[in-house]
């Protein structure tokens, strides 16, 4: 992995250009909640990214057994069908049974924004959120925002302004972070940045550098946009 | 040394893991045939479990085994000692008997196949009580009940009780501190499997050589046969340096059902079963002569610890040796509550022990009629008077008069309530801060290999500080090998023995170690080269016209690739393996440094905010610049958590936690972030200490921060605030009267 990210110029244009996947992503635009029209290049780059994986294992086919109920996700582009108990919370599921272990448990009661996620690309704490209800839903973890080895904007800042220290917010920071940043109705001055990003708790207390990362990364993504 | 990676600011080598999510913490690990354990904890805080209603649980989908005071294996128990390298905070074992010492101990442990199944089962178990109504819940009422017992830690020079009585001024005043709950964002988590008598545990660790002599001796096998692994911690803040019960029954439990079995501790027993910061009472004496010279101080302690162990919160190991006074006491004593035992939480003693000392020494300046930067400045110790030994290293005067210079103390209109701002009165406080520094002995790994890389070894951890990083520059100065090519691994037993990942103590503790074996290893690689298959054959390897530098060996003009060498004898590396001493003691090693807090209030809708932190820090050498800048604001960070927020409450009748959980358990968000953070580090290399200088810096920041708040309270409020956390209720008696804008 190379220290530089160049994201000079990375609209979708440029990046039509290297994946094949980009009218696979246009093609699936009509049937996705994306809002196209106004998310930045970068939200529909990662959306875009996702399109081209195949569906991975685990994938429960069987019928559920009795007190289970059958669910599609598509995590990061990857259709699941699963079956899960209706206890079963989204985010012990998609780290106990996908194994997508990067959205982390801080406290399992909509504390502290470390379980932060996407779904349908609204920031949601994924600890208070029973699987069951997002048959249908598309989600995006921080698995899914890098393209392949290229980082996502909000990615790049976060390591170029040490925007954390121990790392176990960062997940939760990071995916708050890119849904503020595609949100208009969240000014952009500093103060309403940090106001946003209040729901995500980090103890390390590096919230100087993750407002830093979070400035700089809007400028990157506004200018891929 | 001007273009050293030693000092340069490079960002973390793990930096892309934890910003893709990669890194793997101690819950991320998912082996084969898994099982989960849920705690069941007690609801009383003193008593004696009097029986299970197990059969619910048992016919709970998914459930395993349940394990409890009469189904638990027979354990033995860890002698503690950090020289044996088997520390634990609560010596007392999981379900050792029905006993209960505090609310939020382990009762019983469920183990079901999934963790939705553990977590249903367990919330079926029942379990009854004999509840003692005798329950100790707050520091009055253990002195009350029985007293005092004697801590450690204490200093006495002079006479300080003789010099008080008659001084030209003096303050006797009494500061109290809450319990405070480290709150790391990774809850405890252990995974642990077991193949043969061999046990593997993941673990979310500071200390993971620790860990494995303590399970060495509670189960009884060989260190050999137990491997703890904790590449990456969700931090820790001294709450995972010495392994809890937890770690005990997972592990138990995964011998006994046969897999491999993971345990998350969660929130709400993060306040109780995996320790915190004790409440504290400090009595401060101080007298000055007429000048305001300091004549007389005495710190006297008090903390609570719990009924199964004695920790002592060394309150007064600051004041021992930061201001000059001949006539000094420090005193720490201890006093049982029905809580879990506490244990050592960021800057441990000097945390709470400097917000009193700090606040004091405020107190003491305006009695005596001096401005309280001069006051400091007049009184300030030259040598370390507790030991007699000279400081190694100590710019506290720099770093006090550069922060106030960039605060703008000299504006500081004294009168309290003056400085105002429309609605808001602004105030300005300080505080010095202070912490020892400590290096250990310490073993590291260098393979310099044929791939063009180099790969290090050492089982410290990285718990966000950035070790890993400073760790590959130390390597990368020696060799000349760009960041990219060294890898370093940490955090796992089976890498030569490293130091706990606290107290300040890793940096100057491992580089030594780290740069040892690079140089052993460029030794080997020497050796190779000067063989009889080398290119420098017949060469003195010892001589000084054979040299490494930038990958490369050179000798009279000729220069060889270090790759090369290796290539040309078909060998796969040269390593070097070290083992560092610990530090002497011909000097009083200590870092310093100085906060400056402007705070406003609006009394009008009782608002109180930190608007402006200053911060000079004198820690020696800076190895990494962006990782040490935030290691202290970070420590500000949650230096203003401690000042404003934290606070565990028991409730009084019971010993019961009430704000168990993040919501009610304030810690510091985004919003509470002063929009001005500016820390100074003063970076004097401190080669009396150690070859790179460096002191240590995770602690330091966090010292004297909750006294520079209050100080900065009093300023803007006329209030003095002696017991923490600053509520904003606490200033809302007898409000100023408000100028209109
Ligand atoms: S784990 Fe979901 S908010 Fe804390
Ligand atoms: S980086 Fe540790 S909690 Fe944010």
């Amino acid at each position: 992995m190379s220290d530089h990210h160049n994201n000079e110029g990375l609209g979708v244009e440029t990046f039509d250009a290297r994946s094949p996947s980009r009218r696979r992503f246009l093609k699936t635009m009509g049937a996705s909640s994306l809002a196209a029209a106004t998310a930045p290049a970068w939200a529909q780059i990662a959306q875009a990214g996702q399109q081209q994986k195949e569906p991975v294992e685990p994938r429960d086919d069987g019928a559920p057994a009795e007190g289970e109920q059958q669910i599609q996700l598509t995590v990061n582009g990857v259709a699941h069908t699963l079956n899960v108990k209706p206890n079963a919370v989204l985010l012990d599921v998609l780290r106990d049974r996908l194994m997508l272990t990067g959205t982390k448990k801080g406290c399992d009661q909509g504390q502290c924004g470390a379980c932060t996620l996407l779904v349908n690309d609204t920031a949601i704490n994924s600890c208070l959120s029973l699987a069951v209800s997002h048959d249908g839903d598309e989600i995006t973890t921080i698995e899914g925002l890098s393209q392949g080895d290229e980082l996502h904007p909000v990615q790049v800042a976060f390591w170029a302004h040490d925007a954390y220290q121990c790392g176990y917010c960062t997940s939760g920071q990071i995916m708050s972070a890119v849904a503020i940043l595609n949100d208009d109705n969240i000014g952009s001055d500093d103060a309403s940045v940090r106001e946003a990003m209040s729901g995500n708790i980090c103890r390390c207390g590096a919230y100087k550098n993750i407002l830093a990362a979070v400035q700089d990364a809007r400028g990157k993504m506004e200018g891929a946009s | 040394m001007s273009d050293s990676i030693i000092g340069a600011g490079p960002k973390r080598i793990d930096g892309q893991r934890k910003v893709t999510g990669a890194a793997p913490y101690a819950a991320d690990h998912h082996p084969d045939n898994m099982a989960y354990g849920y705690g069941v904890f007690s609801t009383i805080a003193r008593g004696t479990v009097t029986g299970l209603d197990l059969d619910a649980a048992r016919q709970s989908p998914g459930v395993i085994d349940i394990f409890h005071h009469d189904h638990f294996p027979e354990l033995h128990r860890s002698p503690s000692s950090m020289a044996q390298g088997n520390k634990v905070e609560e010596t007392r074992l999981p379900f050792e008997d029905n006993q209960v010492h505090y609310e939020g101990q382990f009762v019983a442990l469920v183990v079901a196949d999934t963790f939705e199944n553990a977590r249903a089962a367990a919330r079926k178990v029942g379990v009854s009580y004999q509840r003692d109504d005798n329950a100790i819940a707050n520091l009055d009422q253990g002195v009350k009940a029985h007293g005092t017992q004697k801590g450690q830690g204490n200093h006495e020079r002079g006479d300080a009780a003789g010099n008080f009585d008659g001084a030209a001024h003096s303050i006797d005043v009494t500061y109290t501190t809450p319990v405070e709950n480290h709150n790391p964002m990774e809850m405890h988590a252990s995974v642990a499997s077991w193949e043969g008598d061999r046990l593997t545990i993941f673990e979310s660790s500071q200390g993971v050589v620790q860990q494995r002599g303590a399970l060495s001796k509670i189960f009884g096998i060989p260190q050999e046969h137990i491997r703890v692994e904790s590449p990456f911690i969700g931090s820790g803040f001294g709450s995972k340096l010495w392994m809890w019960p937890h770690a005990v029954a997972v592990s138990a439990a995964a011998r006994e059902i046969g897999r491999p079995v993971q345990l998350v501790v969660p929130r709400q027993q993060m306040f109780t079963t995996t320790g915190h910061r004790p409440e504290t009472r400090q009595r401060m004496r101080l007298a000055t002569d007429e000048r305001g010279r300091l004549v007389s101080l005495r710190h006297e302690s008090i903390n609570t610890t719990s009924f199964t162990d004695q920790y002592v919160e060394t309150c007064g190991s600051v004041t021992k040796s930061l201001y000059s006074c001949p006539n000094l006491l420090v005193s720490h004593e201890t006093t049982r509550v029905n809580r879990g035992t506490p244990t050592s939480m960021r800057a441990p003693g000097a945390a709470p022990g400097l917000f009193a000392l700090e606040s004091a020494i405020d107190e003491m300046a305006l009695a005596a009629g001096v401005d309280p930067l001069e006051f400091r400045m007049n009184n300030y110790a030259t040598r370390d008077e507790s030991q007699d030994l000279d400081f190694s290293s100590n710019h506290i005067r720099e770093a006090t008069e550069k922060a106030a210079e960039k605060f703008g103390w000299q504006d500081r209109n004294p009168e309290v309530g003056s400085m105002r701002d429309g609605h808001e009165i602004i105030g300005y406080g300080m505080a010095a801060c202070n912490w020892e520094a400590i290096k250990r002995e310490c073993e590291a790994r260098v393979s310099l290999r044929a791939d063009g890389t180099a790969y290090v070894t050492c089982a410290t951890q990285d718990i966000g500080t950035g070790t890993y990083t400073i760790i590959a520059q130390t390597v990368s100065e020696l060799t000349g090998l760009p960041l990219e090519k060294i890898t370093v691994r940490l955090g796992d037993t089976s890498y030569p023995k490293g130091p706990i990942s606290g107290g300040s103590w890793t940096t100057a503790t491992t580089l030594p170690a780290i740069a040892a074996a690079t140089r052993e290893a460029i030794k080997e690689l020497k050796g190779y080269a000067t063989g009889e298959k080398g290119d420098f054959a017949g060469v003195d390897s010892d001589s000084d016209s054979l040299t490494f530098e930038n990958g490369q060996l050179t000798h009279d003009g000729q220069s060889v690739d270090y790759v090369d060498v290796l290539k040309g004898q078909k060998l796969a590396s040269a390593d070097g393996h070290a083992h560092t001493q610990g530090a002497d003691d011909k000097y009083s090693y200590r870092s310093f440094g100085a906060h400056f807090v402007e705070v406003r209030w609006d009394p009008g809708i009782s608002n109180l905010r930190v608007s402006r932190v200053v911060s000079a820090i004198d820690v020696g050498r800076v190895i990494n610049s962006m990782t040490a800048r935030n290691q202290v604001e970070g420590a500000i960070v949650m230096g203003l958590g401690m000042a404003h927020f934290e606070a565990t409450e028991y409730d009084a009748r019971n010993g019961r936690p009430v704000n168990n959980n993040y919501a009610e358990y304030v810690v510091p968000v985004h919003a509470d972030q002063p929009p001005e953070v500016d820390v100074i580090l003063l970076d004097y290399p401190d080669l009396a200490f150690n070859e790179f200088g460096a002191r240590g810096i995770g602690e330091i920041g966090i010292t004297g921060m909750a006294a520079a708040v209050a100080n900065a309270v009093y300023h803007a409020t006329g209030k003095r605030i002696r017991d923490l956390p600053i509520f904003k209720e606490k200033l809302m008696e007898n409000v100023p009267e408000v100028q209109s804008a």
